[in-house]
């Protein structure tokens, strides 16, 4: 746990709640403008608002969030001689890693959290829509924070390899994209291999766009969660080699 | 000049651009043809095209403009570059001018090199009008100033702002601002420059039909002078700053 509280210290002066708070609720907002201006209301209530927030966030803002997040909490590693004391220090690679990975996907879970509550609030507030969103919404965004677990892996590893800080996220817009093209062709089976594909996956759950039919299957729902525990094994092992393996730099 | 060109080759610059070209070439050609239109030889249009392209440019654009800013400045910020050009006799403002030229091109080539990509594809999918070669001009041209612009302005944001995250996070959102633009009213979208590139369409839907429109020249010209007037300014102020 200390490892994991040692990053959350290192994020403290870090901007990162900016992207935490201003990215979903720069999505919602920026859906909810262009409803407004178009003169109409959401049709179908919520499920146009979660269409409009959720699943466009999900295609490749989400991502880039995400690596943007990755960047932030390897950036301080990365600068003066912070290198070669982490190289050196007593913590093992493994611990290294995880701890990273962890905050990283705290962040994008109370990302999610946010966008949901401000889906929530816009509905009722500036569109007035009768009653509560479905409950499922809650279920989904919890399948979306796990499905985000992968990425925030993968992605702390390219930030770990990358010294720069832009080129991890131009990775995740270009792995966000070539997902989406995945799922259009109806290539479930990449949630499997692609990371990205995860979490566009579990944001169209059950809205009947893109390779979604609709409803929510079990199947569905298993090959989320199996597709993000396999991931996750695997891109932390495949990390931490990788870091081990890394040395001093002068 | 030649020194931001040899930069460029370890931060594997010539990479992002192509990744640019392509995103924007393949999005432009698949979204137009996959349209339901373009499964018979003689509904094929360049307005299709052309409107594929006003789609994917403010999608892709943004953010690797973004990208290929923060590179090429953050290094600057690592290695204390700043002091070293200013010992040389090269102040901060005239670096940034510099790197504002050096990466210009490369936008420059990317963005004539996306437009000639998508015209080819055309020609070999058989698009049985004639070329708009007016139009198609005038829109790569105006798409130009609209990426310059957006450069400009994230070259002086990572130079002045240390922590690359505020770059890119802008570069996000202005993603956002661009796609959604075409919906905004004109007077919104001519606020912030992402929104011209919506201003530029060269082809859009009007109720259901996809028509050829006349993207905003002028407001796309002012744009141009006003961020160059700006651009000067501001890195004349830099040089007055302590390194």
């Amino acid at each position: 746990m200390g490892a994991v509280r040692a990053e959350f210290l290192k994020l403290k002066r870090s901007l990162s709640w900016t992207v935490v708070v201003l990215l979903p609720v720069a999505m919602v907002i920026a859906g909810a403008v262009n409803t407004l201006v178009s003169g109409s209301r959401p049709e179908d209530g919520w499920h146009t608002m979660w269409l409009r927030s959720v699943v466009f966030h999900g295609l490749f803002p989400l991502a880039i969030g995400i690596g943007i997040l990755a960047s932030l909490v390897w950036r301080v590693e990365h600068r003066g001689g912070n290198w070669n004391a982490l190289m050196s220090g007593p913590t093992s690679a493994l611990r290294i890693m995880a701890s990273k990975a962890v905050v990283v996907a705290v962040l994008a879970a109370a990302m999610q959290a946010v966008l949901l509550l401000t889906v929530v609030v816009i509905g009722v507030v500036v569109f007035a829509i009768p009653g509560l969103p479905p409950g499922r919404y809650v279920g989904v965004s919890l399948l979306i924070m796990l499905a985000c677990v992968p990425v925030a892996v993968l992605q702390s590893g390219l930030s770990m390899l990358m010294r720069s800080f832009a080129g991890p996220i131009a990775v995740a817009f270009l792995g966000a994209g070539a997902a989406v093209v995945l799922l259009l062709a109806g290539l479930d089976a990449a949630v499997f291999v692609i990371p990205y594909a995860l979490i566009s996956r579990a944001t169209q759950l059950g809205t009947g766009t893109f390779g979604d039919t609709g409803a929510i299957t079990g199947g569905d729902v298993a090959s989320i969660v199996i597709g993000a525990l396999v991931l996750t094994a695997a891109l932390t092992t495949a990390t931490t080699q990788i870091l081990d393996r890394r040395d001093t730099r002068t | 000049m030649a020194n931001e060109f040899a930069k460029m080759r370890h931060l594997r610059m010539g990479l992002i651009a192509s990744v640019m070209v392509v995103i924007v070439t393949g999005l432009s050609v698949a979204g137009a043809a996959t349209s339901p239109a373009f499964a018979v030889p003689s509904g094929r249009s360049w307005e299709a095209l052309l409107g594929g392209m006003s789609l994917a440019v403010p999608l892709a654009s943004p953010l690797l403009l973004a990208v290929l800013a923060s590179r090429q400045v953050d290094i600057e910020h690592q290695g204390n570059g700043w002091l070293l050009s200013q010992t040389s006799g090269v102040t901060p403002g005239g670096l940034c001018r510099i790197k504002l030229l050096a990466v210009g091109i490369v936008v420059a080539v990317v963005t004539i090199l996306e437009s000639v990509l998508v015209l080819v594809a055309g020609l070999l999918l058989g698009v049985p009008d004639r070329v708009p070669a007016g139009l198609w001009a005038g829109y790569t041209a105006s798409v130009l100033v609209a990426n310059l612009v957006v450069l400009a302005l994230h070259v002086l944001l990572s130079a002045r702002i240390d922590n690359q995250l505020v770059g890119l996070g802008i570069g996000v959102l202005g993603t956002i601002v661009a796609v959604f633009a075409t919906a905004l009213p004109p007077a919104m979208a001519h606020l912030t420059p992402w929104g011209y590139y919506a201003l530029v369409a060269a082809a859009g839907y009007q109720g259901t039909q996809l028509v050829a429109l006349t993207p905003a020249y002028g407001s796309i010209a002012a744009l141009g002078a006003v961020a160059a007037v700006l651009f000067v300014i501001v890195t004349g102020r830099f040089d007055r700053r302590e390194a």
